[in-house]
């Protein structure tokens, strides 16, 4: 089997996305029941983290920017 | 300035001052700094909301002459930047909790991936520049917003590498203790807006 560089990037891209994420929303799952403002603040970012990390591996597997090949190219 | 009685040593009496002072503003000092946080975000807002209203005015994008971005990259790229949220938010929860040795593992690894994420940045500017010869004032709205936007996310990212670095080496001189450790805190929420601000950026300039 053959792999490209491009390859390589795509399947580290949704490897990592998917390590990311986890560990983003199990974060997020233990720090739920935390109060405080600052509690509160990490939790907006940890989902948001998680919401990048779903785009990573959206991006990784093509589904996300996915484009037609430009003309001439 | 209060004396010290004399039953209770000068030093021990200042320490305690220290922590009371402490647990008196550190409500002002989050405040403060989430403050900070929402001008810096409105800072990228504006850049964004220009970009974005810029973009939909052209006939085509990415403008012609000009190849699309590198998206399997940028998500390699991306993921880096992420991981170090992670490592940085089990880095400050460490400490929290006494761990100091995961803590200062976790840290090196959270100022490696930053390092990591700039080292992909100027790798990606660098092909941009030479190889597609895009540029900040030579490729129209599109060179300008790229590198103004993704530029000022990058130098923010080099101070929070600076900034954790600094932090790590006030951790390792017993600056923070498991009682008072707001610079790590304030750290920590710095390092989640710039992974934040990434997904956004990650998201108008490659995906869409």
């Amino acid at each position: 089997m053959h792999l490209d560089l491009v390859s390589i990037e795509h399947i580290i891209a949704i490897a990592g996305g998917i390590v990311v994420g986890v560990v983003a929303f199990y974060a997020l799952y233990q720090d739920w029941r935390t109060p405080g403002v600052e509690n509160n603040v990490f939790k907006i970012m940890l989902f948001l983290l998680g919401v990048g990390a779903i785009v990573a591996i959206l991006a990784g597997a093509g589904v996300l920017g996915n484009f037609p090949p430009e003309k001439g190219a | 300035m209060a004396v010290a009685s004399p039953s209770v040593p000068v030093a021990e009496h200042h320490d305690e001052e220290v922590d009371q002072l402490y647990a008196e503003t550190r409500d002002l000092r989050l405040q403060g700094f989430l403050l900070f946080l929402v001008s810096d975000c409105v800072l990228f807002s504006s850049f964004i909301f220009a970009y974005l209203y810029m973009r939909n005015t052209g006939q085509s994008w990415p403008p012609p002459g000009i190849h699309r971005l590198d998206v399997a990259f940028a998500a390699v790229n991306s993921v880096v930047l992420f991981g170090s949220g992670a490592t940085m938010h089990y880095a400050l929860e460490n400490f929290k909790h006494g761990n100091f040795h995961k803590y200062g593992i976790l840290m090196v690894a959270t100022i490696l991936l930053g390092a990591g994420f700039l080292g992909g940045q100027a790798y990606e500017y660098t092909n941009l520049i030479v190889n597609e010869h895009v540029t900040w004032s030579g490729s129209g709205i599109f060179g300008a917003s790229f590198f103004t936007l993704t530029g000022m996310h990058g130098f923010h990212v080099f101070v929070g590498v600076c900034m954790l670095t600094i932090l790590l080496l006030q951790s390792v001189a017993g600056v923070y203790t498991k009682q008072k450790f707001f610079g790590i805190t304030a750290g920590t929420l710095y390092w989640h807006f710039v992974d934040v601000i990434w997904v956004l950026l990650f998201t108008i300039f490659y995906l869409i």
